[in-house]
């Protein structure tokens, strides 16, 4: 009965996301014939200006609003968009959300044909250029990894370059050729007037693989990190090839001549664009960088700087007609590492999430406002010249990967098989770049052209896009391990690293990793001591990431124990009288403010339980509106077993730790940590237990080992903007080791609420007994 | 010129080392010449302390050192034989599985990687092992805290049958993104 009426009830929200599709256009519709409505009732207004007119109560002035508006209205359906197919689970896994999107454009495009009887031109290539495409890019580039990048950057330089030059002369020439063979002087549009240069422009712009398409698609097939890279990579290096290829024949046209100076200033131009728009890329994140480590005081604007730099780079690109997306991707890469070593967790985070979000948005849009320009603007149909398009786009592509495969594996150690390949020339897609340039294009040609591009782009995403992952599964193609990076491979893969440049260093050869090795020495030496903050410039990366991981373990321990795994990792914490002043405890708890060491056992374990759920309660309610308070999101990841499993396991520890938790009593047996927190209280000297000082606490692997975790956080907070740090300094006071690790407890416990001003401002005055 | 001919001729014997690779002509003169250049007191044979010059800045230098070049000397053809681990052969082309060479008497990289983790060759690699690693790795830079908290996670991140050190096995499933095989090619020495 539950289950039908749940089904009924999921049938339903299909035509629920119509209807409100339908509403949103029809209020845009009616919004807008408002606008018409209220601007003429301004002017009968004025004529009568001797008559009274009575106070209007409600007025409508859409004017001020209307774009933002309108904005707003299209942002909000794209999200809506996307929300609404997750919610049809087989739609979602068959078709690619791509190809919704299109449809959904082709929908509303339609819609407002009919209503209005035009469409607002909403993929104008400013819009497009400078509003969607940046975030993207800037996501891509900010998170691309770094590692295969760098190894495969000769295959993907090939792909990229001479992929697309190949690509763009094969479409071009031939489509040439076929408007000869196919000219009908009596058709509307003749082919035959079509000259070279037009066919070879419009060649150069069908060529490019588009890096959103490829985005779209790939990122549902999870395919393995070597071909995901390859072809991504390309889709992001070619935008310097058709900037290039674009204003050439552009000018060629102009111009009407072309002669061999032209060819040889159009290479050193390609040669201008690409490296310029990496210099400028670099250089502004370099820029970026260096901002970063003055904003420890700061911290919530940090990831304004990342944002604004990134953009910056990209219009300062532009400007020069550089490759405004080699800019952004130079632009991110080189920033990350620094600026991830000088802001704060919750900075990253913000990044990371804006990043996401703002991407996500404007995939979303680019394909909803590519079903509406398809609706909106003029085309012709000509089955000769758009079949032509469509096969010699291709094979162009089959040929292009196949020819350059054949000569690249001469030179790659790991060697690009068939299936390879074909999976390479499949994720050819063509997307909105594409359409945006042809877009605009002045010839006369402009109808037929952009009715081809058109026709590609469908073909590449409904077809090519529905179908990959098919055969992905079809072709077993090697997928994405989808576990994390241990902290063995990042030894591993060092000390591998090491081995090698030891290995070329006795060949005298000059190879890969000679070459790394020199850049990472140059970096260490130099330029982190520029572009980093304080001591961090000299944590080694291991070390970096190992961090890294401990705070997300930290956090995640944090959060979902409420604090009480950390009890059982400290095993004489949670005496009662210290747990309060800054937290508000609720009225129930205060008796155990005064407690007095003696209690019942019975009335101690109540007042555990009391406390513990209290803590979590209010912790909750910590979080007051405040412009400088960020809350730390968990790491969402298998977050909710992760609770189940420690609760379950805290009801364990707790009854085994219940016989022995006196309030004020050291434990003898204590964890390191422990021992080295009270070392660090105590004058006194203690012994530490077992050999070495290595942790002896067994550590079952569903939690992290909480003890460690802890007592890196002392390294690391040194740092203003990490606020888990335990303060190791001003304990002298102290007489209890119980008593440090409360001030630990209730830290972590603050950490939550704020990121601001110095996280040592409750180290006053001692805890009154 | 003809002098280096004839010695080339003379020092290397090509059946002792062809038969173990094969290598072309080109190759192994090469080799040979880089074999000269480090051998700097021309005595034919390498000392450790001579790759040891040519490895100082390296961190894990003298491991390599000391894995590899076990002897007190080396020649020419052991020279070799022992870089030849390192050559990228046929059938770690493809990037699906890779067996041992049985025939050209070559170690699967990641036993020779393990070996170098592993000094006391008793098949596992202990935490001090490790921490060893580690501290030739990072040097001055951390603590001595940091140093064994990383090497306690690494350990308890591999080990998978609780005896508090990673055996071959462990350290390979551990390694299984990282595509070992192919990493442990140098391109000169096809």
């Amino acid at each position: 009965m539950a289950t039908r009426g749940r089904s009924s009830f999921c049938r339903s929200l299909p035509e629920l996301e119509l209807l409100l599709l339908v509403i949103l256009v029809l209020l845009n519709g009616t919004v807008l014939s408002l606008e018409a409505a209220s601007s003429s009732e301004i002017h009968t207004g004025e004529g009568n200006n001797t008559s009274k007119k009575p106070f209007p109560v409600i007025g409508i002035m859409y004017d001020d609003v209307s774009v933002p508006f309108e904005i707003s209205l299209w942002v909000l359906l794209a999200s809506l968009m996307k929300l609404g197919f997750h919610l049809i689970p087989r739609l979602s896994n068959v078709v690619p959300e791509s190809c919704l999107l299109i449809s959904v454009g082709l929908l509303v495009g339609g819609i407002l044909k009919l209503a209005r009887d035009e469409v607002p031109p909403v993929l104008s290539d400013r819009i497009f250029f400078l509003c969607l495409l940046p975030p993207i890019i800037l996501d891509a580039g900010y998170f691309l990894p770094i590692r295969p990048f760098v190894e495969n950057i000769g295959t993907i330089l090939m792909f990229a370059v001479v992929g697309t030059l190949w690509n763009a002369f094969f479409v071009g020439g031939l489509i040439y050729g076929v408007c000869q063979l196919a000219q009908d002087k009596y058709s509307e549009i003749n082919l035959g007037n079509i000259g070279i240069l037009p066919c070879l422009l419009f060649g150069s712009i069908i060529s490019a693989v588009d890096p959103v398409a490829v985005l779209a698609v790939f990122e549902e097939i999870h395919i393995n990190e070597l071909l995901h890279i390859l072809v991504f990579g390309e889709s992001l290096l070619n935008d310097a090839v058709t900037v290039v290829l674009y204003h050439l024949f552009e000018e060629f046209m102009e111009s009407g001549l072309v002669s061999a100076v032209d060819a040889i200033l159009g290479l050193v131009s390609f040669l201008i664009v690409a490296l310029g728009g990496v210099l400028v890329g670099a250089f502004y994140g370099i820029l970026a960088a260096f901002t970063s480590r003055f904003t420890s005081h700061t911290r919530v604007i940090e990831p304004l700087f990342v944002f604004l730099y990134s953009y910056m780079a990209y219009l300062s690109a532009e400007v020069f007609h550089l490759s405004g997306i080699m800019s952004l991707i130079a632009c991110g890469a080189v920033m990350r590492p620094y600026v991830e070593a000088n802001i704060s967790h919750k900075s990253h985070t913000t990044i990371k999430y804006f990043l996401k979000m703002w991407s996500s948005v404007s995939e979303t849009l680019i394909f909803i406002f590519l079903g509406v320009a398809t609706v909106d603007g003029e085309h012709h149909w000509d089955w000769i010249f758009i079949t032509a398009t469509l096969i010699l786009c291709l094979v162009a592509r089959v040929i292009g990967v196949v020819g350059l495969t054949f000569v690249i594996n001469n030179f790659r150690i790991v060697k690009l098989t068939t299936k390879d390949q074909f999976i390479i020339a499949y994720g050819g897609l063509r997307g909105a770049i594409a359409f945006s340039l042809g877009f605009l294009l002045h010839t006369d040609h402009k109808k037929i052209f952009l009715t081809a591009i058109i026709t590609v782009i469908f073909f590449t995403v409904f077809v090519q896009g529905m179908t990959i992952k098919p055969l992905v599964e079809l072709l077993a193609v090697k997928k994405k391990h989808e576990a994390k990076r241990s902290i063995n491979e990042e030894i591993h893969t060092r000390f591998l690293d090491h081995l090698l440049t030891g290995i070329e260093d006795i060949c005298g050869h000059y190879g890969h990793h000679h070459w790394k090795n020199k850049l990472n020495r140059f970096n260490k030496k130099y330029v982190k001591k520029i572009l980093i903050a304080g001591d961090r410039c000299k944590e080694p990366q291991l070390i970096a990431f190992y961090h890294k991981l401990e705070m997300k373990h930290a956090i995640r321990m944090v959060e979902s124990g409420g604090g009480s795994k950390l009890n059982s990792s400290f095993p004489s914490t949670v005496s009662m009288q210290n747990i309060q002043p800054k937290i508000q405890s609720p009225p129930s708890a205060r008796p155990a403010e005064r407690a007095l060491p003696q209690l019942t056992k019975g009335r101690e374990e109540e007042i555990r339980q009391i406390l513990r759920t209290n803590l979590q309660r209010t912790r909750q309610r910590l979080q007051s509106y405040n412009r400088h308070t960020l809350v730390v999101d968990p790491d969402e990841e298998g977050f909710d077993d992760l609770i189940l499993k420690k609760r379950r396991m805290m009801e364990l520890d707790w009854k085994i730790k219940e016989m022995t938790n006196y309030l004020t009593v050291p434990h003898a047996q204590g964890s390191p940590t422990m021992s080295r927190t009270r070392m660090a209280s105590d004058s006194q000297a203690y012994v530490k237990p077992g050999a070495k000082g290595v942790p002896s606490i067994q550590i079952d692997l569903a939690s992290p080992q909480s003890p460690d975790s802890v007592r890196l956080l002392d390294e690391v907070g040194h740092d203003q903007g990490l606020t888990m740090s335990l303060p190791s300094s001003s304990s002298r006071a102290y007489k209890t080791g119980g008593k440090d690790d409360d001030r630990d407890h209730q830290k972590l416990l603050r950490c939550l609420s704020d990121p601001g001003p110095s996280a040592d401002e409750d180290e006053d005055e001692p805890i009154p007994t | 010129f003809y002098r280096t001919r004839t010695r080339t001729r003379t020092q290397i014997k090509p059946d002792s080392v062809n038969s173990v690779i094969s290598a072309s002509a080109a190759h192994l003169l090469r080799l040979h010449q880089r074999f000269q250049f480090l051998d700097k007191d021309s005595r034919g044979s390498l000392r450790s302390e001579d790759l040891e010059a040519a490895l100082s800045e390296n961190p894990i230098g003298v491991r390599i050192v000391g894995a590899f070049f076990q002897q007190e000397t080396v020649d020419f053809p052991s020279f070799v034989r022992i870089l030849a681990h390192f050559r990228p052969t046929e059938k770690n082309r493809t990037r699906d599985g890779v067996q041992p060479d049985p025939a050209v008497g070559r170690k699967c990289p990641s036993s020779v990687a393990f070996q170098l983790y592993d000094q006391d060759r008793d098949g596992k690699i202990s935490r001090t092992e490790l921490l060893q690693v580690l501290r030739e790795m990072l040097g001055l830079q951390v603590t001595e805290e940091q140093l064994q908290s990383i090497a306690e996670r690494a350990i308890q991140e591999a080990d998978l049958d609780r005896d508090d050190a990673i055996c071959f096995d462990e350290f390979r499933k551990s390694l299984e993104k990282v595509n070992i095989d192919h990493k442990l090619s140098v391109r000169f020495l096809e």
